[in-house]
C-alpha cells in the first residue's frame, strides 16, 4: 500500500505545484469575488437621487395628492414630484414642459386627459426613457391608491373601512415532512435554496473539472510513454486509485480556497446586508456533511469512468471527445437537479436521487430542499458506494488492458479481446 | 546463473500470433542481444518479461520462479520512446520513480546524485525534462532505469538519439552494470553496438526465432564467403575465375563474394600475377549482414 501514498502524493504535488492550478484558483476567486460584490458595485454606480416626475395640475388636486403621497415615503423615495402649473391652454403646457424637459428639471412627466367611465382621467407617461418599469409601476400604484381613496370618498366610507379594504391577506409558508412535523421554516427555505444552488454548482464544476483532469492527466503518461515505465513499477489498479484520490484531495483543496474567498468576501462590510436576510446560522452542519459525503462519492464514481476512459486513448488531444458522454451524463444530472430547485418532491426527481450516476447532485438538492426521510438518504448512498465498487472495479480491467494498448481508439470487441490476451 | 529465463513462450492477440515459442536465458553479468525488425515480436517479449502481460503458453522465471511481487523490485525498464514527465523537475520523477520501486528516498537521493555526477548532469537537477537536450533527457531515462538497483535491466534502444561521445558514455555504465552482475536484455537495431557488448543473442523474424545462441558461434557457422583485396595496380580478370560471385572495387581495393572459401586461394594467386598485393583477408560476416539475412527476407 506504500505505493499508492506515493501516487497519491507525486500527483497532488505536481498538480498543487502546477502553474495551471494557481491560475483557474485565481480566476475563480476573481469571479466569485465580482459575483458576490455587484449588488455592492451596482448600487455604487447608480445614484440614489429621486427621479422628478412633472406633472400639470390639470385637472387641479391631483398633481398635489401625487406629491403628498411620494412625500410620505420620506428620503427613501425614488420619485419626486414636481408639479407643473396649468397655463391654460394645451399648447402653452407643451411649451413648458419641453423647457423643463430640457433644462433637465424633470425627466418625465404625467398629463391628464378626460375622466372615463369610473369617473378618474385617463393617464399618459411622457418620458425620453420609457423603460424604467419600476418607476412607471411606482406612478401607477401612487395613481391607484389616489383613485381609491377618491372613490371611496364618493362613496362615503369612513378611514376604519377604508383600512379594512386595503389590508393584506396575512400570508405565510410552513413547510412540513413526512411524519408531519414542522419541516424547514420559509428564511431556512431561502437560505437553503441559495446554499444548495452554490453547492450544486460547486459540485458539477468539481465533477467535470477534476474528473477531466484524472482522464487527460492518465492519456498524457500514456502520450509520454511514462506509462510504460509506471506499469512496471506499480500495480495497474494502485496506480489508477492513487491517481484518482490524488486529485481528488487537490479538488478538495481548491473548494475550500473558494469557500474561504467567499466566506471573506461575504465578511466585507458592505456585504454584512445581504448575509442578514441569508442567516448561515440557519444552515445545519449536516448539510455541509452531505456536501462532502456527495462530492466524494459524485467524484469517484465519475473519475472511475474517466480514468477507464483516458486510458483508452493514446493521443491527449482525442481525450475531449472521448469522454463527452461522460461529460453529458453530468450535465444531464446538473440540468436535472435545475429542474428539481424548483420541484424537489417530485416524482421524476425522487426516482433520479437513487439513480447512483445522477444521485450525487439530485439526492443532494432534496436533502437541501425538502426534508427526504433518512432511510432514503442512506439507501441512496449505499447504491452510490456500491456503484462506485462495481465501476471501479470494470474501470480498473479496462485501465490495465488500455494502458498498454496505443494507436487508434479501440473498438468494444477489440477491447474485449485485448482484456482476453492480457488475461484481466 | 541463469536470472531470467524464457521456456518456450507464446503469445497471441486475438488470432494474430505475436510470438511464437521464444526461449532463451540470460545469465548474471550478461548481455543478451533480442533482434528482430519492427513488429518482428520484440516488444511483446519484453513486455513478457518485465512481467507485464502473461504468456498464453510457455513459461518465464525470474531467478528461478514465477512471477510475484518482488519483480517490480528486481526489474529496470528503459523504453524506447522517452517515458519522463515533461513538466515536471528531474530530481523530482527520478525519486518518484525510486520510490514507487520501494526504495527509500534518502537511498534514491544518494544514488541520484551518484548517477547524475557520473553523468555529468547534475546541473540538471532541478530542470524541468521538457528544457533538456534530446541527449540528456535520454540519461535522465537511464537513470530512471536503474535508480531502484535493479538485478534485472531491459535496455529497448538504449543508446538512440545519442551523439557518440554519449554512446560511449552509456556503453560504458552498461558495460559497467554487467561486470557488476546484472543481467541485461539488451535490444538495438545497431548491430555493431550488439556485437560489441552481447555475447548470446536471439533473432526473431515474424514472431519466431529464426537465430539464437553465441554471438561467435553463430559467426563462425557462417561460411566466409568474402575476400577483401588491396594491390599497387589494377587487376583484371577476377571475375572470369569460377566459383568468384561478384566483385566491387576500384582498381586499388576489391571486395569479392565468393562461392566457396576454396577459391580464395584462385583469386589470390591471380592476383599475385598482376601486382604486388597489399592486403588480402577472408572476412567473417558481419552481424549486419547475418541479421539482414534472417530477418531480411520477405519483409515488407
Amino acid at each position: 500500500m506504500n505505493e499508492i501514498r506515493t501516487v497519491i502524493k507525486f500527483t497532488f504535488l505536481s498538480r498543487l505545484r502546477a502553474r495551471s492550478f494557481a491560475v483557474m484558483t485565481i480566476i475563480f476567486a476573481l469571479i466569485l469575488s465580482v459575483m458576490i460584490n455587484l449588488p455592492a458595485i451596482l448600487s455604487h454606480f447608480s445614484s440614489h437621487a429621486p427621479i422628478p416626475v412633472g406633472v400639470v395640475d390639470r385637472p387641479a388636486g391631483i398633481a398635489a395628492k401625487l406629491d403628498e403621497y411620494f412625500a410620505q415615503e420620506g428620503g427613501d423615495s425614488s420619485v419626486r414630484i414636481v408639479i407643473l402649473k396649468d397655463l391654460g391652454t394645451p399648447e402653452a403646457n407643451e411649451r413648458q414642459v419641453r423647457r423643463s424637459m430640457s433644462e433637465g428639471t424633470i425627466k418625465g412627466v404625467m398629463e391628464f386627459g378626460e375622466p372615463d367611465a369610473s369617473g378618474f382621467p385617463a393617464v399618459v407617461y411622457k418620458a425620453e426613457d420609457t423603460s424604467d418599469s419600476a418607476l412607471k409601476a411606482k406612478l401607477q400604484g401612487a395613481l391607484q391608491s389616489i383613485k381609491m381613496q377618491q372613490t371611496v370618498r364618493e362613496l362615503g366610507l369612513d378611514p376604519g373601512q377604508l383600512a379594512r379594504l386595503n389590508a393584506p391577506v396575512a400570508w405565510s409558508t410552513v413547510q412540513l415532512n413526512a411524519s408531519g412535523d414542522r419541516g424547514k421554516s420559509e428564511s431556512e427555505m431561502a437560505a437553503a435554496s441559495v446554499l444548495v444552488y452554490a453547492l450544486l454548482f460547486l459540485l458539477y464544476v468539481g465533477v467535470i473539472g477534476f474528473g477531466n483532469m484524472v482522464a487527460t492527466e492518465i492519456t498524457s503518461e500514456k502520450n509520454t510513454r511514462v506509462m510504460e515505465v509506471l506499469i512496471s513499477s506499480v500495480p495497474p489498479l494502485r496506480q489508477m486509485f492513487g491517481k484518482i484520490i490524488g486529485i481528488c484531495l487537490v479538488g478538495l483543496v481548491q473548494i475550500l480556497i473558494i469557500v474561504a474567498v467567499a466566506l471573506a468576501n461575504l465578511q466585507l462590510p458592505h456585504n454584512r446586508g445581504a448575509l442578514a436576510n441569508l442567516d448561515l446560522g440557519q444552515l445545519k452542519i449536516s448539510l455541509i456533511l452531505y456536501f462532502l459525503v456527495f462530492y466524494v462519492g459524485g467524484y469517484l464514481i465519475y473519475a472511475t469512468l474517466f480514468a477507464a476512459v483516458g486510458s483508452l486513448v493514446s493521443r491527449t488531444e482525442d481525450v475531449g471527445q472521448a469522454t463527452m458522454p461522460i461529460t453529458f451524463l453530468i450535465v444531464a444530472a446538473f440540468m436535472i437537479a435545475m429542474f428539481g430547485l424548483q420541484h424537489p418532491n417530485a416524482p421524476f426527481v425522487v426516482v433520479m436521487s437513487f439513480i447512483p450516476l445522477f444521485s450525487p447532485l439530485i439526492m443532494f438538492l432534496r436533502i437541501g430542499m425538502s426534508e427526504p426521510p433518512f432511510w432514503e438518504v442512506a439507501l441512496s448512498i449505499v447504491f452510490l458506494f456500491v456503484s462506485i465498487g462495481g465501476i471501479g472495479w470494470i474501470a480498473a480491467k479496462i485501465y490495465r488492458t488500455g494502458v498498454l494498448m496505443y494507436g487508434k481508439r479501440p473498438t468494444l470487441k477489440e477491447l474485449r479481446k485485448a482484456m482476453k490476451a492480457y488475461k484481466v | 546463473m541463469t536470472v531470467l529465463r524464457l521456456e518456450q513462450v507464446s503469445k497471441q492477440y486475438g488470432d494474430k500470433i505475436a510470438v511464437r515459442e521464444v526461449g532463451f536465458e540470460v545469465k548474471a553479468g550478461e548481455i543478451f542481444g533480442l533482434l528482430g525488425a519492427n513488429g518482428a515480436g520484440k516488444t511483446t517479449t519484453m513486455r513478457m518479461a518485465l512481467g507485464l502481460i502473461y504468456p498464453d503458453s510457455g513459461r518465464i522465471l525470474w531467478k528461478g520462479g514465477t512471477h510475484r511481487d518482488k519483480l517490480r523490485q528486481w526489474m529496470g525498464y528503459l523504453p524506447e520512446e522517452r517515458g519522463l514527465y515533461p513538466k515536471v523537475k528531474v530530481s523530482e520523477q527520478l525519486l518518484y520513480f525510486a520510490e514507487l520501486r520501494g526504495v527509500s528516498r534518502r537511498q534514491a537521493a544518494r544514488d541520484m546524485n551518484d548517477w547524475l555526477e557520473r553523468f555529468g548532469a547534475l546541473e540538471y537537477r532541478n530542470r524541468r525534462v521538457e528544457e533538456l537536450s534530446k541527449g540528456n533527457q535520454q540519461k535522465i531515462q537511464f537513470i530512471a532505469a536503474v535508480i531502484h538497483r535493479p538485478d534485472i535491466l531491459i535496455l529497448d534502444e538504449a543508446f538512440s538519439g545519442l551523439d557518440p561521445v554519449n554512446v560511449e558514455l552509456l556503453k560504458g555504465e552498461v558495460k559497467r552494470l554487467r561486470d557488476e552482475g546484472k543481467s541485461i536484455l539488451f535490444s538495438s537495431h545497431r548491430m555493431d553496438q550488439v556485437e560489441e557488448l552481447c555475447e548470446n543473442i536471439c533473432i526473431l523474424h515474424r514472431s519466431n526465432t529464426v537465430l539464437k545462441g553465441n554471438l561467435r558461434e553463430i559467426k563462425e557457422s557462417f561460411p566466409r564467403e568474402q575476400a577483401i583485396l588491396e594491390t599497387e595496380r589494377a587487376i583484371s580478370g577476377l571475375d572470369r575465375i569460377p566459383g568468384v560471385k561478384s566483385v566491387e572495387g576500384d582498381g586499388r581495393s576489391y571486395r569479392i563474394r565468393l562461392e566457396r572459401l576454396s577459391t580464395a586461394q584462385d583469386v589470390l594467386r591471380t592476383a599475385l600475377e598482376q601486382s604486388e598485393i597489399r592486403r588480402f583477408e577472408i572476412i567473417e560476416p558481419t552481424l549486419n549482414e547475418i541479421f539482414i539475412r534472417m530477418a531480411g527476407e520477405g519483409h515488407e
